[in-house]
C-alpha cells in the first residue's frame, strides 16, 4: 500500500471523527517528512494495521456496507458445511435486526426498509411476530420509544456454538476483514462455546429467542430455590393415611375394567356420581371451603416433598372437606390407556360477544364474561334437574333454551364497564371475580347474584384473574405489566409483582399457593414467590404471547400454551422445558391437569380439545438424556368440536373434563 | 430516482398525510413535512394495530373488529373511532380521479325514517346447551359432534385377491335405508290392497300414494310388491285390480320417478291385460280389469315412449302374437285387442284393421249362436267382436275426424271444385236419397257455424240412412271421398285469395289429404264390408250424410 494513501485515510480518520488537533499535528508532520529526511512511520509497515485503518477510512456512513456485509455472511453461512450450517445461520437473526436498527438509527430509512424486505423472508419462520413488530421502526426517534427495540440493542444474545464453528465464523470474518459485521457480532452475540460435537438444529429452542437484556439476570434469578412441594397436611395425606384411598384406587380400576366389558354401564354410574356430586356441592356453598387438586401415589415416580404454606389459609368447614373427600375416593383413575369423559358446554347466540367462559371445579356452573361487560351465570345443575338430560347429552337442546315461564335461564351479573375479560369461581363456587377492561375486579356472590366488592388498583385492563386453590385469595394480571395478589377482603392489593416487559396475559396458582405464575406478551413465563413478591423463576422459549398456564397438581410441573399452538411443558425446579407439545395450529386458550396429574387437556382456537401424555413426555426425557432421539411429545386424542372454538376447561375432582367455547360461524 | 426511493421509505404515501392534513384544515403542509410524517404514521398505526390484536386475543376471537381498535385507542387513552362499531361490513368507496385514494361510504340517515321504522328482531339470547364430547376418550356420534370420519368401504385390495381366484364380478351390498315412517307406510298400503275389506280407505291410500311427494325409496318395495302378488294371486280378481289401480297411482305420482323400475313393472300389467285367466269367480268382471289395464299401457307407453324406445314396439308385438294366436282364448283376445286399441289409432290402423277381414272371419263360427252351443263361448265372441267392432269404429272415426269442420263452400268454389268431382257428383246424386242430399248443405252450414246441437238431428236421422244397402255402399263412399276432398281445396282456395303465393305448398299438402281421405274411404267401405251397418254409429255426421 502506498504510504501517501495510508497517510490520506489516517487524516480522514481524523477529521472525521473530529481529532482536528491530531489531525493538524499529523498534517505538520508529514509535511516534516516530505521536506525532510523519509522516516517511515511503523504503521506503514504493518499490514494488518494498514488493513484496519483502510477499513475504518471507507465512509462510515455508508449504508450499502451493511447490506454487503450481510449478504457475503449469509451466502458464506448458507454454504457451509451442512453439519455447522444450523448454528451458524443462527448467528444470522441477531445480526440481521441490528443492522437493520443501525440502519433506522443512523437515519437511512429508505435503506433500511430495503435491507428488512430483501433479508425478512429467511427469519419469517421463527421470527415473524418480532418481524412484524420491528418492521414499523423507521426513525431513530422509534428505536428510543420501542421498549422492545431498546432492549434489544441493549442487550447480548446468547447462542450456543460448538467450538469448531466458531473458528469457522471467526475465521471467515477475519480473512474477509468484514468488520462491520465482526463489530455487531462482538456487540450483540454471547457466545457459549462448547466442546464436541454440534448439537442436532431441533434441540434447542432458546437458543434463538432474543429476550431482554436479562439473560444474565435470568439465569441468576433461576438460581434460586423453591420449594415446589405439596402442603403439608393435605386432604390427600389424610385420605392416604385413613387408607381408604388405596381401596377406592383398586376399586376404580376393577370399574374401568368393568368399562371395557360394559361401557354404557360404567358411563351411567359416572354420570350418576357426578350428579351426586353437583348436588352436593350446591348443598354446601354455605362454607367458606376449600378445594384442592390431588394426586395420588401409584403413577407418580416419587412421592412430591411437603411444604408448609407461607399464608394464612382460610379455614375449610368440615362438611366441605368431606365432600371434597368424597369426589377424591370416587375418582376414576386416568391414564393413558383409560380416557376421561369429557361434557362440552357450548354457548350458543353469542354473537362473537364472549370473552371468557369459567367453569366451577364440580362443573356445575358455567360464567361467560361479555364484550358488552355483562357477567352470565348458569347453573347447569338446574338446566340439567329439567330433564336430568342434560349431563346425558341426551335431551332436546330446545327444551334448555327457554327456562320455565320463559324466564331466561341465567344469572345475569351487570356491573362492569367495560368487555369482561376474565372470570373465576370460587373452589366452592360460592364466589365469582371478574375481571374488565375498566381496570377493575369485582367479586360476585352467586347466591345473592349480587356484586360485593370492586377491587381497583390496576391502571390498565385486568387481562386475568384467578382465586387460589384454597379460595380467599386472588391473583390478577393486567396490561399495566403488573401482576397482583389481593385477598377477599381487602380492597387494595397484598403484593404487586412488576418485571415482565410486556402486559402480563394470564396467572395462574402454584397447588401449595406459594407461588404464581404468570405469562406474558414479552414470551417469557415467570414464577413469582407470593410471600416476597419476587421473581424466582422465568422461562424462556416461548416464540409468541402466552395465554394459558396450569400447573400439575403435585406442583412439579407447569404447562404454558401460546399464541401460535405451541404447549410447553416446564419443570419448575430447573425452569427448563420437558418438552414442546406441538399439534394445535391456533391460540391455545385453555390447559388443565387431570386430578392425579397424568394427563394435560389442552383447549384451542383451531376448534379441538387434545389430550397429551404427561407421564410419558416427564419420562421420557430421562431415557432421552441418554439416547438422545426420542419422540418426546406424545398427542393421546384430538376431540374436534363443530367449528366451537374450546374457551376453557376443567378437570372436575373426580377426573370428569369439563370444556366450554361459543359457536362461531364456520369459516367460508 | 430519488424521489422514487423516497417514496419508498414508509408504505404510507406522502399523498395519504397530506389529504389527512386537508381533512383536518391544515392546507399549508410542506411536502417536506409529509414525508418526515409518513413513516411515523406508519410506526402509529402498526402501534395501534398490535395493541388491537392484543385485545382481540384477549377477548378469545382471532378475527380483527372494529372494537379492538377501539379497545387499543383506549389503552393509549385515544378517543376510539365512532361510527364503525355496527359489525356490519365497512362499505369503501374510491375517490374520483385517485388511484389509491378512499373514504366511507357514509350515508345520510333521516331520523324520521330510523324512528318510524319497525323496530328489529331482538336477538337470540345467550345461552348454554352441553352435549357429550368424548365417553372414556370416544366421540359418540351425536349430532352435536363434528362428523366422524368417513366410514370406508371394505380395502380394494381385499377385491383384487377374490379376484385372482375365479373370476367373479362382486358387487358390494348397497345398503338401503328406510325410515320407520316410510316402512310403515309401505306396510299400510301392502295391507290396504291386499284386504279388499275397506275400499273407502284404499281410494284415500290410492289417493295418498299419487300425490305424495318422498315415496320414491318406496318404489323398488313396490314394484316387487306387484309383481309378487300379480304372479301369485291371478285367480284373486280383486287383488289384481287393486294393483293395477296401486300402479296407476304410482304413474300419477309426480314425485316419483318410476321409469328405472317399468321392466319390472310392465310384466305384471301385461299379465293383467292377457293373462287367460283373471280371478276364478264367474262374477269377477275381468273385462273391467282388461279394459282398465289397457288404459294403464296406453299412459305407460305414451309416458316413456320417448325415453323407452322399444317399450311400444315389445309390448305391440306381445299383444299381437296374443292376438294372431288362434289357439289363444278369447279372454285374451279381448285383452290384446283391448291393448292395441288404447294405444291409438295407428296402431290399431297398421296391426288389427289388417289382420282384421282374417279374424273375422275366424271368429264368425263362434258368434253364431247355432254353431256355437256354448253361452259361454259364445258371450266372449261377441265381446271380442265388440272390441275389435270399437277399436275399428274408433279408428275410422277418427281419421274422417281429420276434416271435421269443412266450411261451406261458397257457391263459386264450388264451382271451381266442381271439375274433379265432375264424375262422381251425377253418381251422388243419383244414388243420394233426396231429402238427405238436400239437407245436406245446409247442414253443413250449421256445422260450420260452430253449433255442436246441428248433428244431432242428422243422428236422428240415420236410421233412415240404415236402409241403404250395403253393397250400394261403393259409390256413395266414393262420392262422399271427393265432396271430402273438394271441401279442404275449397277453402284454400279461399285463402289464396288472401295470398297467391302459397298455392303451391298447399297444393302439395292437399294431394296428401286427398290420399289420405282416399285411403279412409277404401278402408271406410272395407269396414262397411265388414261390419255392415254396425261401423256406421263411429263414422262422424257430416261424412254419414254424404255416405249416405
Amino acid at each position: 500500500m502506498d504510504p501517501e494513501q495510508v497517510d490520506e485515510f489516517v487524516m480522514g480518520y481524523l477529521k472525521k471523527k473530529g481529532f482536528n488537533n491530531a489531525a493538524k499535528q499529523l498534517q505538520e508532520a508529514l509535511h516534516h517528512n516530505n521536506g525532510g529526511t523519509f522516516n517511515s512511520t511503523d504503521y506503514h509497515n504493518d499490514p494488518e494495521l494498514t488493513k484496519l485503518i483502510r477499513s475504518f477510512s471507507q465512509s462510515e456512513n455508508d449504508p450499502t456496507r451493511y447490506r454487503d456485509g450481510y449478504s457475503k455472511l449469509r451466502s458464506w453461512a448458507y454454504n457451509s458445511l451442512d453439519l455447522y450450517k444450523h448454528e451458524l445461520l443462527r448467528v444470522m437473526y441477531p445480526v440481521f435486526i441490528h443492522c437493520y436498527m443501525d440502519l433506522v438509527g443512523k437515519g437511512h430509512t429508505r435503506e433500511a426498509r430495503a435491507f428488512f424486505n430483501s433479508f425478512r423472508k429467511d427469519h419469517e419462520m421463527i421470527h415473524l411476530r418480532d418481524l412484524q413488530k420491528l418492521e414499523g421502526v423507521l426513525v431513530p426517534s422509534h428505536l428510543e420509544e420501542m421498549e422492545f427495540a431498546r432492549s434489544l440493542r441493549q442487550s447480548k444474545v446468547n447462542i450456543k456454538i460448538c467450538q469448531y464453528s466458531y473458528d469457522l465464523l471467526l475465521q471467515y470474518l477475519h480473512r474477509t476483514e468484514s468488520t462491520l459485521m465482526l463489530g455487531i457480532i462482538n456487540e450483540h452475540i454471547n457466545f457459549q462455546v462448547y466442546s464436541g460435537q454440534p448439537n442436532s438444529s431441533s434441540d434447542d429452542i432458546d437458543a434463538v429467542t432474543i429476550v431482554g437484556s436479562f439473560q444474565e439476570t435470568a439465569d441468576h434469578i433461576n438460581q434460586k430455590e423453591i420449594q415446589w412441594g405439596l402442603l403439608e397436611d393435605s386432604l390427600e395425606d389424610r385420605l392416604e393415611k385413613t387408607g381408604s384411598l388405596l381401596s377406592d384406587s383398586e376399586k376404580g380400576q376393577g370399574e374401568s375394567k368393568d368399562g371395557d366389558v360394559d361401557d354404557s354401564k360404567k358411563r351411567s354410574n359416572e354420570i350418576g356420581k357426578q350428579g351426586s356430586s353437583l348436588k352436593k356441592l350446591k348443598k354446601d356453598k354455605a362454607g367458606n371451603a376449600t378445594a384442592k387438586v390431588a394426586r395420588q401415589e401409584t403413577s407418580i415416580v416419587s412421592p412430591a416433598p411437603r411444604v408448609k404454606p407461607e399464608l394464612a389459609l382460610p379455614v375449610m368447614s368440615t362438611d366441605v372437606e368431606e365432600s371434597i373427600l368424597e369426589d377424591l375416593r370416587n375418582r376414576v383413575q386416568l391414564s393413558s390407556v383409560a380416557m376421561p369423559s369429557v361434557s362440552f358446554y357450548t354457548f350458543v347466540n353469542t354473537h362473537n360477544g364472549l370473552n371468557c367462559a369459567s367453569i366451577s371445579h364440580d362443573g356445575s356452573l358455567v360464567a361467560g364474561g361479555f364484550s358488552d361487560s355483562s357477567i352470565k351465570v348458569w347453573d347447569m345443575a338446574k338446566i340439567g334437574q329439567a330433564g336430568s338430560g342434560a349431563l346425558q347429552g341426551e335431551s332436546d337442546t330446545n327444551d334448555q333454551n327457554v327456562g320455565p315461564n320463559g324466564r331466561r335461564n341465567y344469572t345475569l351479573l351487570l356491573g362492569h364497564s367495560g368487555p369482561v375479560y376474565s372470570a373465576t369461581f370460587s373452589p366452592p363456587g360460592d364466589f365469582v371475580l371478574s375481571s374488565s377492561a375498566d381496570t377493575t375486579i369485582r367479586l360476585w356472590s352467586t347466591q345473592l347474584n349480587a356484586n360485593l366488592v370492586c377491587y381497583k388498583g390496576h391502571n390498565y385492563p385486568v387481562w386475568d384473574v384467578q382465586f387460589s386453590p384454597f379460595g380467599h385469595y386472588f391473583a390478577s394480571c393486567s396490561h399495566d405489566r403488573t401482576a397482583r395478589i389481593w385477598s377477599m377482603d381487602r380492597v387494595q392489593p397484598l403484593r404487586i409483582m412488576a418485571g415482565h416487559l410486556s402486559d402480563v396475559d394470564c396467572v395462574q396458582w402454584h397447588p401449595n399457593c406459594n407461588y404464581i405464575a404468570t405469562g406474558s406478551s414479552d414470551k417469557t413465563v415467570r414464577l413469582w414467590d407470593v410471600q416476597t413478591g419476587e421473581c424466582v423463576r422465568i422461562f424462556i422459549g416461548h416464540r409468541s404471547m402466552v395465554l394459558s398456564l396450569a400447573m400439575s397438581p403435585d406442583g412439579r410441573y407447569m404447562a404454558s400454551g401460546d399464541e401460535d399452538g405451541t404447549i410447553m411443558m416446564w419443570d419448575l425446579s430447573t425452569a427448563r422445558c420437558i418438552t414442546p407439545l406441538m399439534g394445535h395450529n391456533s391460540c391455545v386458550w385453555s390447559l388443565s391437569y387431570s386430578g392425579e396429574g397424568s394427563l394435560l387437556a389442552s383447549g384451542s382456537a383451531d376448534c379441538t380439545v387434545k389430550l397429551w401424555d404427561v407421564t410419558s413426555s416427564t419420562k421420557l426425557t430421562k431415557a432421552e438424556e441418554k439416547n438422545g432421539n426420542t419422540n418426546r411429545l406424545r398427542s393421546l386424542r384430538t376431540f374436534p368440536t363443530k367449528s366451537t372454538p374450546v374457551h376453557a376447561l376443567r378437570f372436575s375432582r373426580r377426573n370428569l373434563l369439563f370444556a366450554a367455547g361459543a359457536l362461531s360461524k364456520p369459516a367460508s | 430516482e430519488l424521489w422514487k426511493g423516497e417514496e419508498k421509505m414508509s408504505i404510507v404515501p406522502k399523498e395519504t398525510i397530506e389529504v389527512i392534513a386537508q381533512s383536518i384544515g391544515i392546507t399549508n403542509l410542506s411536502p417536506e413535512a409529509a414525508l418526515m410524517l409518513a413513516p411515523d404514521v406508519e410506526y402509529r398505526v402498526r402501534e395501534i394495530m398490535q395493541e388491537a390484536i392484543k385485545c382481540m386475543r384477549h377477548s378469545k376471537r382471532t378475527t380483527l373488529t372494529a372494537s379492538d381498535v377501539d379497545g387499543a385507542l383506549n389503552l393509549r387513552n385515544l378517543e376510539p373511532i365512532y361510527g364503525f362499531g355496527s359489525g356490519g361490513p365497512i362499505r369503501f368507496r374510491k375517490a374520483i380521479g385517485h388511484r389509491d385514494l378512499f373514504y366511507t361510504d357514509d350515508r345520510e340517515v333521516d331520523f324520521k325514517d330510523v324512528i318510524e321504522a319497525p323496530l328489529p328482531k331482538a336477538p337470540l339470547d345467550t345461552e348454554i346447551v352441553c352435549h357429550w364430547l368424548a365417553i372414556e376418550g370416544v366421540q359418540p356420534a351425536i349430532p352435536e359432534n363434528a362428523p366422524l370420519e368417513v366410514i370406508r368401504a371394505p380395502a380394494e385390495n381385499q377385491i383384487y385377491q377374490q379376484k385372482d381366484g375365479p373370476l367373479i364380478d362382486i358387487r358390494l351390498p348397497v345398503k338401503h335405508v328406510l325410515s320407520k315412517e316410510l316402512q310403515l307406510y309401505f306396510q299400510k298400503i301392502a295391507e290396504l290392497t291386499m284386504s279388499k275389506s275397506n275400499p273407502s280407505l284404499f281410494k284415500e291410500a290410492l289417493v295418498s300414494l299419487a300425490s305424495d311427494s318422498g315415496l320414491h325409496p318406496l318404489v323398488p318395495y313396490f314394484t316387487n310388491f306387484i309383481a309378487d302378488e300379480v304372479s301369485r294371486g291371478l285367480n284373486d280378481f280383486l287383488l289384481l285390480f287393486n294393483l293395477m289401480h296401486v300402479v296407476r297411482s304410482l304413474l300419477q305420482n309426480p314425485h316419483i320417478h318410476i321409469e328405472p323400475y317399468l321392466h319390472q313393472l310392465m310384466p305384471s300389467v301385461v299379465t293383467c291385460l292377457v293373462s287367460r285367466k283373471l280371478g276364478n269367480r264367474f262374477a269377477d268382471n275381468h273385462w273391467d280389469l282388461r279394459d282398465f289395464t289397457a288404459n294403464l299401457v296406453a299412459l305407460i307407453c305414451k309416458r316413456f315412449g320417448n325415453t323407452y324406445v322399444t317399450l311400444q314396439s315389445r309390448l305391440t308385438k306381445t299383444l299381437v302374437n296374443a292376438l294372431l294366436d288362434p289357439k289363444k282364448a278369447l279372454t285374451q283376445h279381448y285383452g290384446a285387442i283391448q291393448g292395441l286399441a288404447a294405444l291409438g289409432h295407428n296402431v290399431v290402423r297398421l296391426l288389427v284393421l289388417s289382420n282384421l277381414e282374417p279374424y273375422l272371419s275366424l271368429l264368425e263360427p263362434e258368434l253364431d249362436a247355432e254353431k256355437q252351443k256354448n253361452q259361454m263361448k259364445s258371450y266372449e265372441a261377441w265381446r271380442v267382436y265388440g272390441a275389435l267392432l270399437r277399436a275399428a269404429g274408433l279408428c275410422i272415426h277418427d281419421r274422417l275426424k281429420i276434416f271435421p269442420n269443412l266450411p261451406s263452400p261458397s257457391p263459386s268454389l264450388l264451382n271451381k271444385g266442381k271439375g274433379k268431382v265432375i264424375n262422381t257428383e251425377p253418381n251422388k246424386r243419383k244414388l243420394s236419397v233426396d231429402s238427405s242430399e238436400n239437407r245436406s248443405p245446409r247442414k253443413r252450414l250449421i256445422a260450420t257455424d260452430g253449433s255442436d246441437g246441428g248433428p244431432s238431428p242428422m243422428q236422428v236421422d240415420r236410421p233412415t240412412g240404415d236402409a241403404n244397402p250395403p253393397q250400394n255402399s261403393v259409390h256413395p263412399s266414393s262420392s262422399e271421398q271427393a265432396s271430402g276432398g273438394n271441401a279442404p281445396e275449397s277453402r284454400n282456395a279461399k285463402e289464396n285469395q288472401g295470398s297467391k303465393g302459397r298455392t303451391i305448398t298447399r297444393k302439395a299438402i292437399l294431394d296428401q289429404i286427398w290420399k289420405d281421405d282416399l285411403d279412409s274411404g277404401r278402408l271406410l267401405v272395407k269396414l262397411h264390408q265388414l261390419y255392415g251397418d254396425r261401423i256406421l254409429p263411429f263414422i262422424p255426421s257430416t261424412e254419414m250424410s254424404l255416405f249416405l
